[in-house]
């Protein structure tokens, strides 16, 4: 396997319009040549009906049902393929910041990190599916593992529009239950919530045997704070503004992000799930590799 | 912000700086301003920024005000150092620890007795001058010069007893002379050098002066002038050298700058007339100020003078005396705030006439023939007229009885036609020139030009005449040349013509010879160029030679005519008055002296015995041991500092008193300008004291190091506002 390390460079993918072309882009930088999932399964074993969501496959309409009662069921089945895998993407209102330093929003990050991974995912006939959520679930797109679930994914993603505040814990609780297969959640967030209840929601997941990966979305400057100046810092997710001198503030500043940090790594440490730090303005090389060690982790 | 109190206690040298302490604000006005100029950002991670700005919101604004105090400071600090700042509590060390002498100079010109309040210029240098001792640390030494002229070393060797060492500078009197900087220095040079190895490890010199133009900006020739440079280069190497300014006022002054008979004697037959000046020193005009005329100690009379800025006026009083003796006229003003040259004295010995001793050295053989007759009548043209009293009071002797006579009874001695002198009479006629009297030499056909040369011209040791006799002129006829009148002597012939004195014929006379060095100078000449009438001043009395005869009696043999005709002509008269005039003249200077002279006498040699006793103004009486030599005896005083009158008894067998008038010099002390700060050397350290009225807290300057100080101050904080500013994450990585 040989990178194309230009197309995971974030300044590289800003220049690329489209989310497609940017996934397509960065797991081609990646991976040179696909070979076909040596883990392939399918099962035509019926599980339970489920509504149609705009994007599902026609397919799997039960039309009878339709037939019945006017309204659009799908079937589900189990076992679709041997990995199925969630994106849960946080689409809160912080994620929208983007400071000088960095080439994307966090958002516009973690999408090109969620569609990359997607379409890795569906490249390897594993089946992928989409959450993008706030303080509430805004999109939920079932996993699928057929080629062209990946523009639906895209879509979503693409349509999503950040705002208000996050609230992962009530999110990830209930997605637990939601998710009944279990497969491995990848999580894309700047995690700005309170940690304990976060921490809740992951032990939730994986007390529905789920795999965790946390894909920590932070910006240079959340971690640096490099500001010299006088600033009225304007607090995004309803949040008050402050006016202070960074350069007395920075330390402090540091320490509590700090802090912030650790106690999010030693949440995940404790759940067993995978926390990976992804800097907007870093290589996706690292979101890639991440994913799939905790793939071959999982199919071991 | 500084404590307002800590700035009061400073004097600076140069104050407006201070304005820049404005500045001080801008640290604190780049703080408000960047709080106002500020950038928006949007932020995610409020959270954090809340929770971190609630921990240390109290820390952050500690460490802004303690940057804003560092910064503020460094400028304030900065500005104080520019402002070059002194401390002006007296006594406090810079350096503890280290014994400081202190060489405490006091101007003694009596331009310091100037009072502008309570108190004089001088008084407040003692009151300074103490304050300084009393205020000093232990240990530190003092001495004590009082900057007159000459100096005055009060206390020479450093002296740790601050008690006696008071004592010394209450003692302190004010002379009435001017003060002489450059010897003053010397004597500072001098006690700085001995005090070299007495342990004291800083010198400093305080000058309380009222820093006059005459004192402050000597007048020194070329080498002195250089002298004086490097001597205050080397003393300010030493020791810092600190100007402490009285009075930054110059002051207003009124003087009396002169007083003299108009007669050049004074007896009790006629009225003397007194002329004195009064200039006005200041730079207002004086208009009907008080003028008052004292005899021995009385009011006699009283006039106004109107005197303009920097200008003159002169004023007369005549007054007749009732007795002989020596009195005492004093010119005196009203009263302003300088008192020393408000009087002015002069001692006037006061005769019932002259007497004029008239040695005949050819006496008469019928009529007036004889060598003294012309001269005696001239001297006394009224002696038939006992209506008029006699002013003059000739004696004539014969040759033969010079020594016979006490000549110092004599007022004047007239030597005509006499042919030589012995030693002794030689002698006799030197101790006459000693005691202040006049001699008048006539020539004649008796006169032997060698002896006269070699007794009387310095041969001999003895030198009363004025000039050489060389040969004998008598080729034609000689008429005088007055030379423009310039000599006192004839300067009353001016506009005159009809007096004769220029047609008077001279037919035969003795060519006079001036050394080239000679002091003596010439009254009046022959038309051929010759002198005719020679005069100096030789000891303290004065001696007259003329070239020619004073009578008729000297007869040329071979044209029988006589040498002069000058004894009958109309100018005769005038010219021997104005001789004895001139001879006399010296007696009435005797007793007038300025300040620092020294008063004195010389007395016969029987007068040794006699107890001297004299009394000051200021009333204190001191003996004067009488000293003897050879032919006469003497006596001196030389403490003549302070101005007035002088009286001095003499015991048996003399038994008299005399009285001395000792006046300042004004023509220094009495202008009371005052050297700019500038002007003064950049040796000396100035400080301006406040006006005296204001407050008896005295403000003095010492040099210091303490602007070094501050700007070490400022150095230590700007670098303790690098470190703070890093430590309080003022700085980025």
């Amino acid at each position: 396997m040989e990178s194309n390390p230009k197309f995971l460079n974030p300044q590289t993918l800003a220049k690329l319009q489209g989310l497609e072309l940017r996934a397509r882009s960065i797991v081609e930088g990646y991976v040179s040549g696909v070979h076909r999932s040596p883990y392939h399964g399918f099962s035509i074993e019926f599980a339970e009906h489920r509504e149609y969501t705009p994007g599902d496959d026609l397919r799997y309409v039960d039309w009878k049902v339709f037939g019945k009662t006017d309204k659009i069921y799908l079937k589900q089945y189990e076992e679709e393929t041997n990995l199925v895998s969630y994106m849960l993407l946080d689409t809160s209102e912080s994620m929208r910041y983007q400071s000088a330093e960095a080439p994307l929003s966090k958002l516009e990050y973690a999408q090109c990190v969620a569609a990359s991974l997607s379409y890795l995912i569906l490249q390897q006939q594993d089946s992928v599916g989409l959450i993008t959520f706030d303080d509430e679930i805004r999109a939920l797109v079932r996993a699928s593992s057929n080629p062209s679930h990946l523009k639906q994914l895209l879509h979503v993603m693409e349509t999503s529009q950040p705002r208000r505040k996050t609230h992962t814990g009530p999110i990830f609780h209930d997605l637990a239950e939601r998710l009944k297969r279990r497969g491995l959640v990848l999580i894309l967030s700047d995690l700005f919530d309170d940690v304990p209840s976060m921490m809740a929601g992951l032990k939730h997941f994986r007390h529905r045997r789920h795999e965790v990966v946390v894909f920590h979305v932070l910006d240079p400057a959340e971690l640096e704070f490099p500001f010299r100046q006088t600033t009225l810092f304007r607090g995004l997710e309803a949040l008050p503004d402050v006016l202070t001198d960074p350069r007395a503030l920075r330390r402090a500043y540091l320490a509590e992000f700090g802090k912030f940090q650790q106690a999010v790594r030693k949440g995940c440490r404790a759940q067993h799930v995978d926390y990976v730090l992804l800097r907007t303005d870093q290589s996706l090389e690292i979101a890639l590799s991440s994913y799939l060690a905790s793939r071959m982790n999982r199919v071991k | 912000m500084f404590p307002l109190f800590l700035l009061l206690a400073f004097g600076f040298g140069n104050i407006l700086m201070l304005g820049w302490l404005a500045a001080a604000a801008a640290p604190i006005l780049i703080h408000l301003w960047n709080k106002r100029r500020y950038r928006e950002v949007p932020w995610a991670a409020v959270e954090y920024l809340l929770a971190a700005l609630r921990k240390n919101s109290r820390r952050m604004r500690l460490e802004q005000w303690l940057l804003l105090l560092v910064r503020t400071l460094i400028v304030m600090l900065l500005v104080f150092a520019v402002a070059q700042p002194f401390l002006e509590q007296l006594g406090l060390n810079f350096v503890p620890g280290q014994r400081t002498l202190k060489v405490l100079v006091v101007d003694g010109s009596y331009s310091m007795g100037y009072k502008p309040t309570d108190k004089s210029r001088f008084e407040r240098a003692k009151q300074l001058a103490t304050q300084i001792v009393e205020e000093s640390s232990q240990g530190d030494a003092f001495t004590l010069v009082l900057m007159a002229s000459p100096p005055s070393v009060i206390v020479g060797s450093p002296s740790v007893e601050p008690r006696e060492f008071l004592e010394e500078i209450e003692n302190l009197k004010l002379p009435h002379g001017g003060g002489d900087l450059p010897a003053t220095l010397v004597q500072v040079e001098q006690i700085l050098h001995s005090a070299e190895h007495s342990g004291l490890v800083r010198s400093e010199v305080y000058f309380f002066t009222d820093l006059g133009r005459n004192s402050w900006v000597p007048d020194l020739k070329d080498t002195e002038a250089a002298d004086y440079r490097r001597r205050l280069e080397r003393l300010a190497q030493e020791a810092s050298l600190v100007v402490i300014d009285l009075d930054p006022n110059r002051g207003e002054n009124l003087a009396v700058t002169g007083i003299a008979a108009n007669e050049p004697f004074a007896t009790t037959a006629r009225e003397v007339t007194f002329s004195a000046q009064v200039r006005n020193f200041g730079t207002q005009p004086r208009n009907h100020h008080l003028v008052e005329l004292h005899v021995d100690g009385q009011r006699i009379k009283e006039a106004y003078v109107d005197v303009a800025a920097g200008e003159q006026s002169p004023i007369s009083f005549s007054h007749r005396f009732d007795t002989p003796g020596d009195h005492v006229v004093e010119v005196r003003l009203g009263p302003d705030l300088l008192d020393i040259d408000n009087h002015r004295w002069l001692s006037v010995p006061v005769k019932d006439h002259l007497r004029v001793l008239c040695v005949n050295g050819k006496p008469a053989s019928g009529g007036l023939s004889g060598a003294t007759d012309y001269v005696a009548l001239a001297l006394n043209p009224d002696a038939g007229d006992t209506s008029v009293p006699s002013i003059v009071q000739p004696e004539v002797i014969p040759e033969s009885s010079l020594l016979e006579r006490d000549l110092t009874r004599y007022d004047c001695i007239f030597l005509c036609n006499v042919a030589q002198f012995t030693s002794n009479e030689a002698r006799v006629l030197e101790n006459v020139l000693k005691h202040g009297r006049g001699l008048v030499f006539f020539l004649g056909d008796q006169v032997l030009a060698d002896r006269y040369n070699r007794e009387l011209g310095g041969e001999q040791g003895v030198r009363v005449l004025p000039a050489q006799l060389k040969e004998l002129v008598s080729e034609a006829q000689y008429h005088f040349d007055p030379l423009n009148y310039r000599h006192p002597l004839v300067s009353v012939f001016q506009g005159r013509e009809q007096a004769g004195l220029l047609t008077t014929p001279v037919y035969k006379y003795f060519r006079l010879a001036l050394a080239d060095d000679s002091k003596a100078r010439v009254a009046l000449a022959f038309d051929g160029g010759d002198p005719a009438i020679v005069d100096e001043a030789i000891h303290k009395g004065r001696s007259i030679l003329i070239a020619t005869e004073g009578s008729l009696s000297s007869v040329d043999p071979i044209s029988k005519s006589p040498w002069t005709t000058m004894p009958a002509w109309p100018s005769f008269v005038p010219i021997v008055q104005e001789i004895l005039a001139l001879a006399v003249r010296g007696q009435m200077a005797e007793h007038n002296l300025e300040v620092g002279q020294t008063l004195g006498d010389s007395l016969e040699a029987l007068a040794s015995r006699a107890a001297v006793t004299v009394t000051s103004p200021g009333g204190a009486r001191e003996e004067v041991r009488m000293t003897l030599d050879a032919q006469a005896s003497g006596w001196s005083f030389s403490d003549t500092r302070e101005s007035g009158v002088y009286r001095v008894e003499l015991g048996a067998p003399l038994s008299r008193q005399e009285a001395f008038a000792v006046n300042v010099d004004t023509t220094s002390e009495s202008d009371l300008t005052k050297v700019a700060p500038d002007e003064l050397p950049k040796e000396f350290t100035t400080h301006k004291r406040a006006d005296l009225d204001e407050s008896d807290s005295p403000s003095i300057s010492r040099r210091s190091g303490l602007h070094k100080n501050l700007l070490y101050g400022v150095l230590g904080l700007l670098f303790a506002e690098v470190f703070l500013a890093w430590r309080f994450g003022h700085t980025t990585r």
